[in-house]
């Protein structure tokens, strides 16, 4: 039996409330998971003040309600998983170590930023910095994947140096800048700017895409890995075109301001 | 202009660059003037970056920021050639298109240079005293701006705790304004939040802010009634003597009584309740 | 009014080592020898020494400000201070906030720190956050090395004007002291050069060389009676081989009073990075036979630091090999400053190089007087990080461990291996406190003797030496208990150290016309007024024997 919270009042100022991981809860009874400390601003206040709690003991939490203010939910989670029915606020799943988050709606900026490993699902859309490196520091996310069904905002996986971000819906400007590896797969695009000063890693785009003037051409052909790809995103539930017979992909080298080990692939489907 | 040991002809020993998206007032003063396509700073300089290190760039990407390859090439060897080269910059990069990251891109772009000639790079800061909020804000806290104390401890994210984020979120239940008129230059959400909430102003005159504040408590202006000390852009400290006397206390004064009201109530949490110092912050 | 009963003393300013007896403080916080009533502290069985005095260490200014601007990553993963009703919030850290500065140094026993560069046009700003810093007292040091007014001066071969200039900078600095960071080689990297060799005039100058800088300035000091000698960054900082230049540098300073800062980074062998070795036996053979010489280690600790430096060639230098973060400061034509997030890896040579210099250098110079606790803060390593040295000082076998961690390729580089001096809790009180406090001229601090400032910090004795002096028992500030039990207590604001050398009332005169021809502020706006310095304390000129 997972851990269920409802939200039962919107909060006036942000709920920080690192607490909803499955690390801290997982060994609580109920009554210890309501007394938890969340802040409401600067107040700090037991869980029970806005949710519900039902169940307790396990790994599995599952949160229901308009949780836009509710911040750094499953912060630096090593294991089990969170599911969301509503909207999150920012920071979901930054720091995190490992485990599953699943949100059916809306999330905010930062989602995964600086995650070490494990699995986000947004099925609606996103905010800016998804998997990226807070500001000043050096390293986005390291490793696993992240997946946004709707849009994405700015800063998609900003300095980013290992695991996977897919984005269905349009992304914002400078995606994947100052990338330093991984994979982004944009499967509708993005606005500009997209690969700036990136250093190294893919950047896959289904649509064609305003290039930084720092990139060259190279070749029109499918690699290797991109087979590979598409093979794991295809147990995700992603359809990534890769076959000769669909089209190729148009490669770039970049960004030359910094390096040219950087690429970005365009798809170019067959007329 | 200054003379120097290096420079004894003074402005004549310099030369000026300036880079618009339309012809200023500015070009005037310039020795040359470079007219960039709106929306395109960011990927001039990027292109200067690769040039600079002897990178290939196509005439057509060059073109597309609205200057030929023989002015960025002139223009860089200029600037290899200078023997101090200094970049001045302001809201026209910080505040369109792209924001930060035309300015980390100058900035840069300056540190870069480096490796031909001394370069540096200065942000023309906005009105008022900016700069000494940033310095001050920076050796209290460790962070110049978009801070949050709502912990107990400093915490820095721009966007997130940004003044005008906060407010167009309405992430805030109360405002607290000193120096500034955000009631004027703000987006709608923004203002509509400051109405919402109970907003204090301090400020020698009435503005838009104050007019949409529920208290406004009239102060003597600063540099001209107060003493105090106002930074330059480059961050040194000038003291201000004040000319003239006001009947209205400074702000230093205001907020120093509300403090010293504040301790008077019970501290917020009770003592004890929190440990001295964190070792894992959040 | 205090009473310290029952420890185990050591004083070395009055030569008592680990004697038992009892020390009382009065209401002006100075020890006197009996006080009527006020608290007791029963301190039989642990450890009494006078509180730390830091020598030389970066904590207020511009540059270490604009450290703090460039890291915020440091400061998210560091110690967070929690704001209560008596104390402000701050993060430490590389490079700590103010408020925070202060608890951490006061946290584990040092109540007197000297901010060591301080350019004159920013230390209005210097000393708004050195009343920021509370608890400990604090001394400013002025830069001078690179002041082109004063350089004019000395090229013209006109010292007693060069005097005069001086002590003008000095006092509109509201200083304590000179500093000297690589003489004419700061002025040069304006124009993107540097000064390398003593002897070479300066660019920009036809007759003034470094040598000619460092001889002057320590004369000067003399002269004026500063009662702490030039403090001397020297040439060549961090570059292979440069104990020539340091030898070469103290030749010059010969007859007269020094103080040669981090003197770690200026003793290395070799001719490159690949060949870079430790030279400390050289320099700590100088040292032994010139006793009037004080220095303070500058000493490496492995892990993550941010350097600041007036020695701008060398941090853009040091920006290039790392390709990290890199910040530049000019301050008109007085001086300038560069900026490096750095890590020291024991599996780097160059880093197992510069920590075991450290370490050599406090070994092998015989004299505890005359070489002091230092990591430069934050460029070697934090200031809070102390212990960690103290404990490799007192303990060989922790030394060998570390020695362990070292790459094969630091055989023959370095000579920590053979040395088995330990350093007694005696030599550790000389080193962390009475020492450094002798060579401020500050003969109120690092003394336990009558009339001296009411300055304590009392251990628990233990086997765990870094634990013992990281976790004091008890810290003592000016007869007020600010530590107890691992808490800060109370947060006092601490004074600001300052001297005012003899000066030609023509000066002004003099100095006006040159100083609006180049800078960029009004005469009248410069010197720092003296209404803006909280808890001000005059410290006297002191007669120097030739």
């Amino acid at each position: 039996m997972p851990i269920t919270f409802h939200l039962k009042r919107q909060p006036s100022v942000p709920l920080e409330s690192e607490v909803f991981s499955p690390d801290v809860m997982a060994e609580l009874t109920n009554t210890e998971i309501r007394a938890l400390t969340i802040y409401h601003g600067k107040r700090q206040l037991p869980i029970s003040d806005f949710f519900d709690v039902e169940g307790e003991r396990s790994e599995d939490l599952v949160m229901h309600g308009a949780m836009h203010k509710v911040r750094w939910i499953g912060r630096a989670m090593s294991r089990g998983s969170i599911t969301v029915h509503g909207t999150v606020g920012m920071h979901l799943g930054a720091y995190m170590k490992g485990g599953r988050i699943e949100v059916h709606g809306n999330a905010s900026d930062w989602i995964g930023a600086e995650m070490k490993n494990g699995f986000i699902h947004v099925h609606g859309n996103a905010g800016g910095q998804i998997g990226a490196a807070y500001r000043g520091s050096m390293q986005g996310m390291k490793n696993g994947t992240i997946i946004i069904d709707g849009s994405a905002g700015l800063e998609v996986g900003m300095r980013m140096r290992r695991g996977t971000i897919i984005v269905g819906g349009p992304a914002k400007d400078f995606t994947g800048l100052q990338m330093k590896g991984g994979t982004i797969v944009l499967m509708s695009g993005a606005e500009i700017r997209t690969g700036a000063w990136m250093n190294r890693g893919t950047i896959i785009s289904l649509k064609p895409l305003q290039l930084m003037p720092t990139f060259v051409r190279s070749v029109d052909a499918s690699p290797m890995f991109v087979n590979v790809l598409a093979k794991n995103l295809k147990s995700l539930g992603i359809n990534l075109p890769h076959k000769a017979s669909e089209g190729t992909y148009r490669q770039f080298a970049g960004d030359l301001s910094v390096s040219d080990k950087g690429e970005i692939l365009v798809w170019q489907p067959v007329a | 202009m200054q003379k120097s040991k290096f420079l004894p002809r003074g402005r004549k020993d310099r030369t000026m660059v300036l880079v618009d998206i339309r012809e200023t007032k500015s070009a005037k003063a310039a020795d040359i003037f470079l007219q960039v396509r709106p929306g395109k700073d960011f990927e001039l300089i990027t292109i200067l970056r690769a040039l600079i290190k002897d990178r290939q760039v196509s005439d057509q990407a060059i073109a597309e920021t609205g200057l030929t390859r023989e002015v960025i090439d002139d223009l860089i060897r200029r600037m290899k050639g200078a023997k101090f080269g200094c970049v001045f910059f302001g809201m026209g990069l910080s505040m369109t298109r792209g924001k930060h990251m035309n300015s980390a891109a100058l900035l840069t772009l300056a540190a870069e240079m480096n490796a031909f000639t001394k370069f540096v790079a200065m942000p023309m800061r906005g009105h008022g005293n900016v700069t000494g909020a940033d310095v001050i804000m920076r050796w209290q806290t460790g962070y110049p701006f978009g801070i949050s104390f709502s912990r107990g401890y400093p915490r820095y994210n721009p966007g997130e705790f940004s003044t005008v984020d906060v407010l167009v979120r309405g992430d805030c239940d109360a405002a607290f304004i000193i120096g500034a008129d955000p009631g004027a230059t703000m987006p709608q959400p923004a203002i509509d939040h400051l109405k919402r909430i109970p907003t204090i102003v301090l400020d020698p005159h009435v503005t838009h802010t104050s007019k949409l504040s529920r208290v406004h408590i009239t102060t003597a202006p600063q540099g001209i009634a107060a003493p105090g000390t106002a930074y330059r852009m480059d961050e040194l400290p000038m003291p201000l003597k004040p000319a003239l006397k006001s009947p209205y206390p400074s702000d230093e004064e205001v907020v120093r009584r509300i403090n010293e009201a504040i301790a008077k109530k019970p501290f917020w949490l009770p003592d004890g309740s929190q440990p001295q110092m964190l070792n894992a912050q959040v | 009014m205090l009473r310290i009963t029952g420890g185990k003393v050591y004083d070395p300013a009055n030569g008592i080592d680990g004697v038992v007896k009892d020390l009382c403080i009065d209401d002006q916080g100075l020890f006197v020898p009996a006080v009527e009533g006020g608290r007791t502290i029963d301190a039989t069985g642990m450890i009494v020494f006078p509180g730390g005095v830091d020598v030389h260490t970066h904590v207020a200014g511009g540059a270490i400000n604009f450290a703090r601007a460039m890291t915020p990553e440091d400061h998210r993963r560091t110690q967070a201070f929690i704001r209560t009703k008596s104390r402000r919030s701050g993060l430490g850290g590389m490079a700590p906030t103010t408020f925070a500065t202060g608890y951490l140094y006061a946290g584990m026993g040092w109540t007197t720190v000297n901010e060591a560069a301080v350019p004159v046009l920013s230390a209005r700003h210097t000393h708004e956050e050195l009343a920021d810093i509370p608890i400990v007292d604090k001394a400013s040091l002025t830069l001078m090395a690179n002041n082109e007014i004063l350089l004019d001066q000395l090229e013209k071969g006109e010292f007693e004007r060069a005097k005069q200039v001086l002590a003008w900078y000095l006092w509109s600095a509201k200083s304590y002291g000179i500093k000297a960071v690589n003489p004419g080689g700061v002025a040069a990297w304006k124009y993107g050069h540097d000064a390398k060799q003593l002897t070479s005039p300066i660019d920009g100058y036809s007759k003034l060389t470094p040598g000619v800088i460092v001889t002057h300035l320590a004369r000067i000091c003399d002269e004026l009676g500063l009662p702490h000698p030039v403090h001397l960054h020297c040439n060549n900082l961090g570059a292979p081989g440069n104990i020539s230049t340091t030898i070469d540098t103290l030749k010059h300073l010969e007859g007269h009073r020094a103080h040669i800062a981090h003197s770690q980074y200026h003793a290395y062998g070799g001719d490159g990075w690949d060949t870079m070795c430790s030279e400390t036996a050289q320099l700590a053979e100088y040292f032994n036979a010139h006793p009037s010489i004080t220095t303070d280690a500058g000493a490496v600790l492995f892990g993550d630091t941010v350097t600041i430096t007036a020695d701008g060639p060398w941090q853009h230098l040091l920006y290039k090999l790392t390709g990290r973060k890199w910040g530049n400061l000019d301050v008109e034509n007085e001086t300038g400053c560069g900026i490096v997030p750095y890590t020291y890896r024991p599996s780097n040579l160059v880093n197992a190089v510069q920590w075991a210099a450290g370490l050599e250098l406090l070994l092998l110079i015989k004299n505890p007087w005359q070489v002091f606790l230092s990591t430069d803060h934050p460029n070697g390593g934090c200031f809070w990080r102390y212990p960690e040295i103290i404990e490799l000082l007192m303990r060989a076998d922790v030394r060998k461990e570390s020695l362990l961690k070292l790459p094969d390729g630091i055989k023959g580089k370095i000579t920590l291996p053979e040395i088995d001096r330990e350093y007694s809790l005696y030599e550790v009180a000389i080193s962390m406190s009475a020492g450094p406090a002798r060579a401020l001229g500050l003969f109120q601090k690092g003394n336990l003797g009558l009339g001296c400032d009411g300055d304590v910090v009392i251990y628990e004795e233990d086997e765990n030496v870094r634990k013992m002096f990281g976790h004091p028992r008890y810290v003592i500030k000016g007869g007020e208990i600010v530590l107890e039990d691992g808490e800060i207590r109370e947060a006092p604001s601490g004074r600001e150290f300052i001297v005012k050398p003899p000066c030609d009332p023509g000066i002004d005169d003099f100095m006006r016309p040159l100083f609006e021809d180049c800078y960029t502020m009004s005469f009248e706006n410069y010197p720092v007024e003296m209404e803006r310095i909280h808890n001000p304390r005059m410290q006297d000129c002191i007669e120097v024997p030739r």
